[in-house]
């Protein structure tokens, strides 16, 4: 895929962010869904192993639905990031979120685009984009939080031991 | 369970698996397989194995997408413990082994259609052994 199109993609999503509502991405198996459900800690959910504030950002969260159901939020809006920075303050709480359910064969799937709380028999809260991963960047390392993925020192660290192919040594191709 | 109960169970629209997963008790596993990221694999997106992928898939699991081994069964595993290291949100025992072939020895949890795998310990590291990018070059770039 070229870069200007993995570009424009993002711009084009960011735009669009306006009319809080999700986006199709053309995946496989997505469906646009607006939807409540309690956001949980998938490891204290699954094994009963659970600690304070859900892991505070370190551990996978999911979507837990009034019929007992359990999806875990793989993807947030913002390139190349997860969605347990937009997530984790609602730990243990209802929230509508809205995005993409993929329903692949082989693993169920949700991708955040935008989320609101959702307390029971209270007024719902303001929504907000799931983009909190790169302002969180950015607040911590001063440089715009788009293109965090080529700026992270665990990035640079990561492909300094092993190189872009994972290989030591071995050496990207011309392209 | 007594045939009868599940019978009104039923009748009631209750969810009869609800009893069961309620008491869930891991299965001890031996997973060999590649380790990768959950999303692109997931998505189809891009060519999201090996190689060709790696460093994309370094860029999301620090961003913290949940990491995954796909497995020679053809199950995708997703990965919620490293070595008594519980966290699983940009996890760097996980991040140094992104893409490598492993066999792990953990413990599985099935829920939902997932397959969530605790692992106790990574038994055999191999290291990046699916060089993909001799046929798709860089993806993305
Ligand atoms: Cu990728």
């Amino acid at each position: 895929m070229k870069k200007s199109f993995i570009i424009s993609a993002v711009a084009t999503i960011a735009l669009s962010s306006a009319a809080w509502a999700a986006d199709g991405w053309g995946i496989k198996n997505e469906k646009i869904t607006r939807t409540e459900a309690k956001v949980v800690d998938i490891a204290c959910e699954v094994t009963g192993n659970c600690v304070a504030n859900c892991g505070s950002g370190k551990r996978q969260l999911g979507l837990l639905f009034d019929n007992g159901k359990l999806v875990p939020v793989v993807k947030n809006n913002d390139p190349f990031a997860g969605a347990t920075v937009d997530l984790i303050s609602f730990c243990n709480k209802r929230i509508v979120a809205d995005g993409l359910m993929i329903s692949h064969p082989k693993m169920p799937i949700f991708q955040l685009q935008f989320k609101r709380a959702a307390p029971k028999g209270k007024p719902k809260g303001k929504w907000s984009g799931a983009n909190w991963f790169g302002k969180e960047w950015e607040k911590a390392n001063g440089k715009p939080g788009g293109e965090w993925f080529q700026h992270d020192k665990r990035v640079k660290a990561a492909i300094a031991k092993e190189g872009v192919l994972g290989v030591p040594g071995l050496k990207p191709p011309a392209q | 369970m007594h045939k009868k109960l599940i019978a009104v169970a039923v009748a009631l629209g209750i969810g009869v698996w609800g009893f069961a997963a309620e008491a869930a008790t891991p299965k001890r596993v031996k997973v060999s397989g590649e380790i990768i990221d959950t999303w692109c694999y997931l998505t189809e997106i891009m060519f999201a194995e090996g190689s060709a992928h790696h460093k994309c898939a370094i860029w999301c699991a620090v961003g913290g997408v949940p990491v995954s081994i796909k497995g020679k069964d053809g199950k995708i595993y997703m990965v919620l413990r490293v070595e008594g290291d519980d966290t699983s949100v940009a996890n760097p025992k996980i991040v140094s082994i992104q893409s490598h072939e492993v066999t792990v020895d953990g413990d599985l949890y099935v829920r939902d259609g997932v397959n969530y795998l605790l692992v106790n310990k990574v038994a055999d590291d191999k290291g990046v052994i699916n060089l993909t990018h001799k046929k798709h070059g860089v993806v993305p770039f």
